[in-house]
């Protein structure tokens, strides 16, 4: 398998640049989350990756060797596009040998490989059928063996979960992930869905303007997300931008859509947003006016529960039009609180704002 | 170094693409070039010089004279007229088709068809063994009003022509509105309805403006097959009726080629205009059925438990249907029983079919018939392989994906060869017919060489149907399956051989039957290169319109009917009819 380095790839089109200077480093063996909206160049640079539109400037390197120039034939790449394309006129088995026909592999090579893919990937039932009479997981999944059959040097999947219906798309993540553990294949894994890389990424590279904006675990871009579009892409809870910071005397008052904070700290850094984790707060019976803590009143909109001890209540704020937080809390808290469209008190304290 | 060898194999790749390209481009622009963009010029150049010196003299005659001026506005009339009829019944027709749900309904729409791909002069003695003077229906009406008045006629009257015009397009109008038909969302009446809106302003508001382009670019068909019409005014308009198709010829027969080239110019401008209207109308209509998942809720053609309006209107659209269904057959079922009624009660029924079949020339031919079976199929079958080289061709070059992909946009010879093919569909098969003869007729070896001029002819006239059967196939076809095959290492010639190919091979079978069947019946080009050995069967047939007795013709003609049956049998077997250009 190999390292995928990508440098300063920019690409055009229609005249405008959808991906300018771009520079990812893919590691060995790695599954590497390419997470981004709808439209932003992912599939465009997949496509860059795989050879079958070329980039207006920049370098494709595997390893040491510069592949820019080679022919998509040449690259060896296991390409698995966005809508599941199975070649039509030939059954699974057939779909699966193409490649390794055109790599002229010996019969009883390709043989071989057919019955390895089809292990791994669990579609051993379904070589004589045609992709018509299979189900859209059962094609992905043979997509996937179709492209996985060559041995590739890098995999490459463009949201593969898109159009597998919600009950399948969670054991088909897992199931990408474990054949990949298995293969070891440096794999490239491109989708707007920020869930799929929490459940399979070893890495997550954000993506938007054309640029990778942030790439690490998901756990690290989790705590420290680099600005405030990166964490609301992310879907983490209870994130607000900052409209504008104001210092003085050792306080500062941070304006958001759930109102003023003031902060007992000066904060000499440029603010893109703030967040509060749902475990941070606490529900009170009455407020306190204590200046030293953040306080909000709202009424419970709804409540989602997390297993028998744990629930999530989503709390509409009184003084803050369409805006609302998600609050932990445990079954006895709860019992408090229970009665639907119930006013709440919560607090906060300050040290428990994280500034992004 | 490293990297300028990695180059050259990119470029391996790319140029053998490239070089496949561009030797298709050379191939269909030397072929159009020779066998229509210079005969076209020939055309222009024959209607604008005159040996009087003034270039354009003749053509400003031609084109004031009153005797022109009156039939072009009677070829806008008639085809205007045959247009309207065909709408009239062909609407409703096609939404009672898509509407219901019964059994043998695939099959009544596929029959229905057959009168349009069927030779025009075919249509030309079923009509005349149908309603013409002798014909049965007058002779019933005779009988039941035991009068010798005739019900209709058909000899050189407009009814006539526009009788046969609608009998021929009338399944152009039928076939092209049910998938518009087909298509309009159910959910969105429903939404309508709840919404309070009545039924007349759903109709106007949510349905027509669906339904619109597909009326208007099937309408515009029409108007140009009827526009360009030629073997049936020929003949029905028995010399008191011209279409500018008709003029042209004569023009050209009585040794006026300044005047009919004329002429050909102003049929060509016209149906230039019409073309590219329906090119463009056509695009929307595409549009409008993209995308689309839903359609129209069908119902199950049945009387049980309706209430008495809906039988009323169920049971007269049946019948309505029924009418149709029998004017669609009525003539081609009476020249099958005409082919076996003998002339006198001594000779056999199958006279008409042994006389066919023998080496003897039959009087007013200029060749036996057995040759004229010969070369109707070897012309038949040279085009219909040309025409499949060709059409292969111009799709490869439209659908390019190398290039495409790569800088996103068409190079200059590939977006020049789509504008080149539009040219040919805007041309008559007269004017083609007139501007190969133009430029041709001067070589020695002409006269011998006319069969090559014919088929060429008939590769023209069925290219845009050719192309456009392997283009739906084609275009069906994921870019991305491409693109994996592609990554998977599979090289140009594979992808090719194993994804390309088994995937556009229906509609290549589909537009090489079609070609088959397009020049079986191709009239106007053949009659007038056509000369003594190389005519073809509708050549021969239309000679005997004018004979005593109908069982040769009947009898050719069914022969004709039953192979053009049974090419339109195969087309639906593998793919659909395509009628559009």
């Amino acid at each position: 398998m190999v390292n995928v380095k990508l440098n300063n790839l920019s690409m055009k089109y229609e005249k405008k640049l959808i991906i300018e200077n771009f520079e990812i480093e893919i590691l060995d063996g790695e599954l590497l989350v390419l997470l981004g909206a709808s439209g932003c160049g992912k599939t465009s640079l997949l496509k860059i990756i795989a050879g079958i539109i070329e980039p207006e400037e920049g370098t494709v390197i595997f390893d040491d060797e510069d592949i820019t120039n080679y022919t998509p034939q040449k690259r060896k790449i296991g390409y698995v596009p966005q809508a599941q394309v199975l070649f039509p006129h030939m059954k699974v088995e057939q779909n699966i040998s193409f490649g390794l026909e055109a790599h002229k592999l010996s019969k009883e090579l390709i043989k071989e490989r057919i019955t390895w893919i089809a292990e791994i990937t669990q579609i051993q039932d379904l070589l004589n059928r045609f992709p018509s009479e299979i189900s859209g997981g059962q094609k992905q999944r043979v997509a996937l063996a179709r492209a996985l059959a060559i041995k590739p040097n890098l995999l490459l999947l463009d949201e593969p979960l898109s159009s597998i219906d919600a009950s399948g798309r969670e054991s088909l993540a897992l199931t990408i992930r474990r054949i990949q553990k298995e293969t070891g294949i440096t794999t490239l894994y491109v989708t707007h869905n920020q869930e799929e890389s929490r459940l399979i990424s070893d890495r997550v590279a954000l993506m938007y303007d054309g640029k990778i904006q942030q790439i690490g675990s998901v756990i690290e871009v989790d705590r420290n997300p680099r600005n405030y579009l990166i964490a609301k892409i992310m879907g983490s809870s209870n994130v607000w931008p900052v409209d504008y910071l104001e210092t003085n005397n050792g306080n500062s008052l941070v304006s958001t859509p759930i109102g003023l904070i003031t902060l007992p700290y000066e904060v000499n850094r440029k603010i893109t947003g703030i967040r509060i984790p749902p475990s941070s707060f606490k529900i009170v019976s009455t407020l306190s006016e204590d200046s030293k803590v953040i306080e909000f009143i709202g009424r419970i909109k709804s409540i989602i529960e997390k297993d028998d001890e744990n629930f999530r209540i989503v709390v509409d704020l009184k003084d803050a039009h369409l805006e609302y937080i998600k609050v932990d809390c445990n079954k006895e808290m709860l019992n408090i609180v229970s009665a639907a469209n119930k006013e709440i008190q919560l607090q906060v304290l300050p040290s428990e704002v994280i500034l992004i | 170094m490293h990297r300028s060898i990695q180059k050259k194999a990119r470029n391996f790749e790319g140029l053998s693409n490239k070089f496949i390209i561009s030797l298709s481009i050379i191939a269909l622009i030397s072929f159009l070039l020779a066998f229509f963009y210079i005969p076209i010029v020939r055309i222009f150049q024959t209607a604008l010089s005159s040996d009087s010196g003034n270039g354009f003299q003749v053509f400003w005659e031609t084109l004031s004279d009153p005797f022109n001026l009156k039939f072009l506005g009677f070829t806008l009339f008639q085809a205007f007229l045959s247009t309207v009829l065909c709408l009239l019944i062909g609407l409703p027709i096609g939404y009672f088709f898509a509407k219901y749900e019964f059994k043998g309904k695939k099959l009544i729409v596929n029959l229905l068809t057959i009168p349009f791909v069927l030779p025009p002069v075919i249509v030309l003695i079923g009509f005349t063994v149908t309603y013409g003077q002798g014909g049965w229906v007058n002779l019933l009406w005779q009988n039941i009003t035991n009068s010798s008045n005739v019900l209709v006629a058909i000899d050189g009257t407009v009814q006539g022509i526009i009788l046969a015009h609608v009998f021929y397009n009338l399944s152009v109008i039928i076939r092209l509105t049910i998938p518009a038909w087909q298509n309009i969302d159910n959910e969105q009446i429903e939404v309508s309805s709840t919404l309070g809106v009545g039924k007349s302003k759903t109709f106007q508001k949510i349905i027509f403006p669906q339904i619109k382009n597909a009326i208007i670019s099937s309408s515009l068909l029409v108007f140009i097959y009827t526009f360009n019409s030629f073997a049936i005014v020929m003949k029905l308009g028995n010399f008191n009726f011209y279409t500018l198709e008709v003029l042209i010829y004569e023009s050209f027969d009585l040794l006026k080629f300044s005047e009919g080239a004329s002429l050909a110019v102003i049929q060509l401008v016209i149906n230039s205009l019409v073309i590219i209207l329906y090119l463009v109308v056509e695009r929307k209509s595409r549009k409008m059925a993209e995308g689309k998942e839903k359609g129209l809720k069908t119902e199950r053609l049945s009387l049980k438990g309706k209430n008495w309006k809906s039988i009323v209107r169920i049971s007269l659209s049946i019948v309505f249907v029924f009418i149709v269904i029998l004017f669609s057959f009525a003539p081609i079922i009476a020249i099958f029983v005409k082919s076996f009624i003998p002339k006198s009660s001594v000779d056999s029924p199958f006279w008409g079919y042994s006389q066919i079949f023998t080496q003897q020339k039959i009087t007013p031919l200029n060749t036996n018939t057995i040759r004229l079976f010969g070369n109707t199929l070897l012309f038949a079958t040279v085009a219909a392989v040309i025409s499949l080289i060709l059409s292969v061709l111009i799709v490869f070059v439209l659908r390019n994906r190398y290039h495409s992909i790569k800088k996103y946009q068409r190079s200059v010879s590939e977006s020049l060869v789509s504008y080149l093919i539009i040219l040919p569909m805007a041309t008559s098969s007269i004017t083609l017919g007139l501007g190969l003869y133009l430029n041709y007729s001067g070589l020695n070896s002409y006269y011998n060489s006319v069969w090559i001029f014919i088929i060429m002819s008939h590769v023209l006239i069925s290219i845009p149907f050719v192309t456009r059967s392997i283009l739906v196939a084609y275009n069906r076809i994921d870019v991305e399956l491409l693109n994996v095959a592609s990554s998977l290492g599979a090289s140009r010639v594979m992808v090719f051989r194993k994804i390309e190919f088994p995937l556009i091979k229906r509609g290549i079978i589909v537009g090489g039957i079609f070609s088959f069947a397009i020049s079986l019946g191709e009239f106007g080009a053949t009659f007038l290169l056509a000369r003594a050995n190389y005519e073809t069967l509708s050549i021969g047939i239309y000679n005997l319109l004018g004979s005593q007795t109908l069982q040769i013709s009947t009898a050719m003609a069914s022969v004709l009917i039953l192979i053009t049956a049974l090419c339109f049998y195969l087309i639906n077997k593998f793919g659909d009819i395509e009628l559009k250009v």
